[in-house]
């Protein structure tokens, strides 16, 4: 019994060394960032307003952590991105489907498709504040602009690429009505391209919140850096810099691991 | 819930169906001419012909996936308008969802049918178990080999007791031994549930294994040039000299059509105008 629970522990400790192993990279990449940075404040010895040395950043790191100003300001960028995410979500991949499935929506949509894609969402935002103002409806119109064309064109490419006979085979199988077919088969078919837009889409909104936040708000993480900047304050736009980055691979692995669960493609 | 006796195999008459459609260029092309055939209730009817003879395309119509542009075809007294679970189909390229597991393939006709979730489970245990595959059911399609693929569509067709199986060259992708195997499966499983089955092949040597009759098809366009009854009993011997004596036969009117289709690629002549047919 003993042995039983020692090998138990012992197999508990090299999942637990295994899965360190592969965030030693990570730390790596850090270490060698801090180290460069460090090197960069003693031979250089920039004025503190331009660069600040990485212990001085960690304290106000802590600062802005303990103050609840940080949490504050994270929490107003996940909120803008994730809702204008879901919206894009909610309309993009219905009709990400209608236009894959039906050749002729398609055909008349994709030039719109096609001309509006490659505006940045960026080349947005002064429109949003004209027509939003620089309250939360403009950030989320232009996140919305940013992450609906990833969503609808991973759509539209999972729903064409669905092998003809599992179409076929699921008429002969039962499937009789659209509706059916499409929860049945087309649906879980698509699924993990879909996913794949999602994952891509977050990662260009939450690229663009920063943005938005840079031009017009007084909040977010994107504020925190403009802010920074105007009051001279590089080690808030540091802290904003770092978080933004942490938060962001915190984000990928979330949909990873997401993508592992649904996607038939990858067990 | 269906009921518990299996539905009797039906018969299938096919009423001067044919079809033709545009091609891309705005020719319209023959693909088969009208068709008169009689099926009867378990019969097993192996359709044979050259590539391109439009052997798929009277599968999907009588499978209602296609609509004929001119004639009909009835299900014992119920006219094909469209896909129907009552008939089922085996692909050659397996067409299992990827998605699902095994057992999750086979009941997947079982759910559209209502059968109460225990019952499916049931059904399709058994049915995995006619086609060796009970040890796989949680299994997903990729982990198996193209022999095992095929005997899971098998299992999932037969599991929602249809009264006519199409089969479109459902062995047509499997090596050599993996197919003489499900030959003999398939027989085994026609002769204990006596469906009416309709199996599309390129093998003369399968067609007249399996087949009550085999309908010989011409070059394109596709109409019937014979049909031929196979009066031997199960299991036949390809090395017998009766065997023989029917594929020399079949391999006789074959040929002429083979050159047929070969002069048309050839030539690359319009297949109506090029062909004569008497």
């Amino acid at each position: 019994m003993t042995d039983g629970s020692a090998g138990c522990n012992r197999r508990l400790l090299m999942r637990l060394i295994s899965q360190l192993t592969k965030l030693l990279p990570y730390f790596y990449a850090g270490v060698g960032v801090v180290v460069l940075w460090q090197a960069v404040v003693w031979i250089a010895k920039p004025h503190v307003s331009l660069l600040p040395s990485p212990l001085m950043t960690v304290r106000t790191f802590v600062e802005l952590v303990a103050s609840g100003a940080l949490l504050s300001h994270v929490a107003h960028s996940v909120f803008r991105v994730v809702s204008a995410w879901s919206l894009a979500a909610l309309v993009a991949v219905p009709l990400g489907f209608a236009m894959g499935r039906w050749r002729r929506l398609e055909r008349a949509l994709d030039p719109v498709v096609e001309l509006f894609r490659p505006i940045s969402p960026l080349a947005w935002i002064p429109l949003a504040i004209l027509w939003f103002g620089i309250d939360e409806g403009g950030k989320i119109f232009v996140i919305f602009i940013g992450t609906f064309f990833p969503i609808l064109l991973n759509t539209i490419a999972g729903a064409k690429s669905i092998d003809p006979v599992l179409i076929h085979a699921g008429r002969i199988l039962g499937c009789a009505d659209n509706a059916s077919l499409f929860r049945k088969v087309v649906l879980p078919a698509s699924l993990p391209q879909v996913i794949v837009g999602l994952r891509i889409s977050f990662g260009t909104g939450w690229a663009a919140i920063i943005a938005a936040e840079l031009v017009a708000a007084r909040s977010g993480l994107g504020y925190l850096i403009s802010n920074g900047m105007e009051v001279l304050r590089s080690d808030f736009v540091l802290v904003g810099m770092v978080t933004i980055g942490v938060l962001g691979v915190l984000f990928d692995v979330v949909f990873r691991w997401l993508d592992r669960r649904c996607n038939w493609m990858r067990e | 819930m269906k009921a518990v006796a299996p539905p009797a195999a039906k018969p299938l008459s096919l009423r001067g169906l044919a079809k033709r459609y545009a091609s891309a260029d705005g020719r319209i092309v023959e693909a088969l001419l009208p068709i008169d055939l009689d099926i009867a209730p378990g019969e097993f009817l192996v359709v044979v012909g050259p590539s391109g003879c439009g052997k798929s395309t009277l599968l999907n119509i009588l499978a209602g996936l296609t609509p004929p542009s001119a004639g009909e075809a009835w299900v014992g007294d119920v006219l094909v308008e469209g896909p129907d679970i009552d008939r089922g189909m085996v692909f050659q390229d397996y067409a299992l969802f990827p998605w699902l597991s095994v057992i999750g393939n086979v009941e997947f006709g079982l759910e559209r049918q209502g059968v109460p979730r225990r019952a499916r489970r049931e059904i399709a245990m058994r049915y995995l178990e006619i086609v060796g595959l009970a040890d796989f059911a949680g299994k997903r399609p990729r982990e198996l080999s193209g022999g095992m693929k095929q005997r899971v569509a098998i299992a999932r067709t037969f599991a929602t007791e249809p009264s006519i199986v199409f089969m479109d060259e459902p062995f047509g992708a499997l090596d050599a031994l993996s197919r003489r195997h499900l030959q003999h499966e398939l027989l085994r499983i026609w002769q204990q549930h006596r469906k009416t089955v309709v199996f599309i092949t390129h093998s003369v040597v399968e067609a007249i294994y399996l087949g009550d009759r085999i309908v010989l098809m011409t070059a394109r366009p596709g109409r019937i040039k014979t049909v031929i009854p196979i009066g031997l009993p199960h299991p036949r011997d390809p090395t017998s000299d009766e065997f023989s004596a029917i594929e020399r036969r079949i391999y006789a009117d074959l040929d002429e059509e083979l050159a047929k289709s070969f002069r048309m690629e050839v030539t690359e002549q319009s297949p109506i105008v090029g062909t004569r047919y008497s």
